[in-house]
């Protein structure tokens, strides 16, 4: 992340909601003032529910994530035999997280996303005839709320010792007229052309997930690959220190 | 799930790297691809397209709806994916369920484009009838019938070409006297209108097994896939969607040169798709 935020969380106080004008103009500036290429303040921490195995929350500008990790524990009895572990993952919203109250409470969609993402990085051999459950729970809806719960999520594997290849970090760009905006938010993404949304494993620099919609050409998507993975290694970091400081607190 | 004995997966390994596959096709060759349209009376449009022993019928049906509050100048547009348990057992239950919201999603995100309409196949504007009042819904619905590999592609496929196919009834809209009151509406049933479905793209999914990529996977291939990349690309070469499935990482050099091969692959499909439908058409209106 381009600005490693204090760690302090943010005062809940209403944003100043202006409507905003067309964003193909030539020069606009973001609502929140960030450059094109700057992502949000990011704040992480491990541990944020005592009875999980492990946990952790995120917050992304507005956007504020819980994720708790359970298990490995026993699949269920009706469960075939599988000689590798199981993910078993969820994403929920919470019924005041946008400003529409109680929209979609489970998101099934997110959840397979979620799965899809994590998977390729989490060696499932090491706890076979088992499952590790990931709930994630979306307490505010900012923007870019699946790339959020990526990298949280992986956070809070690595904080429950769930062995894995590489930390996952996820990162979308938004395609507005002739600029892409990276980490956008909700206002953003309502009237973006087309999304982009990229889960790298940093140090291993491969990709675990990628989706893409709207209409793109060739170079466009090599620029937004570029960008994107400049991000996430630098997301990386920061989850790796984030790590560090946890284990050395104990 | 496809059981192949240690044996099988080695000559079917050995085969994609000497680019001949055990059906004797190249590796990005597709299978031989048949289309028939009009095949559901009761829908709008219809279309069954087989890829292989992939078989799926596609319909289309449009219903008056009321637009969206927020986009009051566009109609509606749902896509849906059936997988029967009479096309695989393991389709029951949980495990179609499952099938069919990913297809489902991939299906939106490559045909409906970007928030705001751009590098979409279907044009949400031209379902308007009376702006902010009265639209047309349309529900796509894909049913496979039988699964043998490459599901998305063959959907894909059918989706267009029953696209092709759709004829939306004309409607005589009688101006409403007072604003409060709901504008009156009259379905001919006699005049149709086509849709223009140049835009609407081709989908190419390319498997990766071991260090290759393969075009149109059967249900085999696909079972000793380590990933693969489903990119949707209209007739421009542009790309209006792109799902990754399968676990394993890729290298981010890898996903480009995935993309341009698909792009390459697409143009031949796209032309082969092209004529086939309108060889169905052709064949539907002499009977």
């Amino acid at each position: 992340m381009a600005a490693t935020g204090a760690p302090t969380t943010y005062s809940p106080s209403p944003v100043n909601r202006k409507q905003q004008s067309i964003f193909k103009d030539v020069d606009w500036v973001r609502p929140d003032g960030r450059g094109f290429h700057q992502c949000r303040p990011a704040f992480l921490k491990t541990g944020a529910v005592n009875s999980a195995s492990g946990s952790a929350y995120a917050e992304f500008g507005n956007t504020k994530v819980i994720v708790s990790i359970f298990g490995p524990r026993e699949s269920q009895k009706a469960m075939m035999y599988s000689d590798t572990g199981r993910l078993n993952c969820n994403v929920s919203y919470t019924t005041f997280s946008s400003t529409i109250r109680g929209q979609g409470a489970d998101n099934k969609e997110y959840s397979s996303m979620l799965h899809k993402a994590l998977e390729g990085a989490i060696i499932l051999e090491s706890f076979p005839k088992t499952t590790v459950d990931v709930f994630a729970l979306v307490l505010e809806s900012g923007g870019s709320d699946l790339p959020v719960i990526i990298s949280c999520a992986s956070l809070a594997l690595a904080d429950a010792g769930i062995m894995m290849y590489d930390l996952v970090t996820s990162v979308s760009v938004s395609c507005l007229g002739s600029n892409l905006v990276i980490d956008p938010i909700t206002e953003e993404e309502s009237c973006q052309d087309g999304s982009f949304l990229i889960a790298t494993m940093p140090s291993r620099n491969e990709v675990t997930q990628l989706t893409i919609s709207g209409d793109w050409a060739t170079p466009k998507i090599h620029e937004a690959m570029e960008l994107c993975l400049n991000a996430c290694s630098k997301l990386g970091e920061l989850t790796r220190s984030c790590l560090t400081e946890s284990a050395s607190e104990e | 799930m496809v059981g192949l004995s240690s044996g099988e997966k080695h000559f079917l390994q050995g085969g994609i790297a000497q680019d001949l596959r055990s059906d004797g096709r190249k590796r990005l060759t597709y299978r031989p691809i048949s289309v028939e349209t009009g095949v559901i009376p009761q829908a709008n449009g219809s279309a069954r397209v087989r890829i292989g022993a992939t078989d799926v019928i596609a319909s289309v049906k449009a219903e008056l709806g009321k637009p969206n509050p927020l986009q009051p100048s566009k109609g509606k547009v749902s896509i849906y994916v059936d997988c029967s348990p009479t096309a695989a057992p393991i389709f029951q239950g949980r495990g179609g369920e499952e099938l069919s919201a990913e297809l489902s999603v991939a299906l939106q995100r490559s045909l409906l484009g970007g928030k705001s309409g751009a590098g979409a196949g279907i044009d949400l504007s031209a379902l308007i009838v009376v702006e902010g009042k009265i639209c047309w819904d349309l529900y796509i619905d894909g049913l496979v019938l039988s699964s043998d590999g490459n599901l998305l592609d063959v959907l894909g496929a059918a989706i267009k070409a029953a696209l092709s196919n759709t004829g939306i009834p004309k409607v005589n809209v009688n101006a409403a006297t007072s604003p409060e009151d709901s504008a009156e509406v009259d379905i001919s049933d006699e005049e149709f209108l086509k849709f223009d479905t140049s835009g609407v793209p081709v989908i190419v999914t390319l498997t990766k097994i071991g260090r290759h990529y393969i075009a149109d996977a059967t249900s085999e291939e696909e079972s000793q896939m380590s990933s693969a990349i489903s990119c949707s690309i209209n007739k421009h070469g542009h790309i209006c969607g792109l799902t990754k499935r399968g676990s394993a990482g890729l290298d981010p050099s890898v996903i480009l040169d995935m993309i341009s091969v698909s792009k390459h692959v697409s143009e031949q499909l796209m032309i082969e798709l092209d004529s086939k439908i309108s060889a169905a058409e052709a064949c539907e209106d002499e009977s």
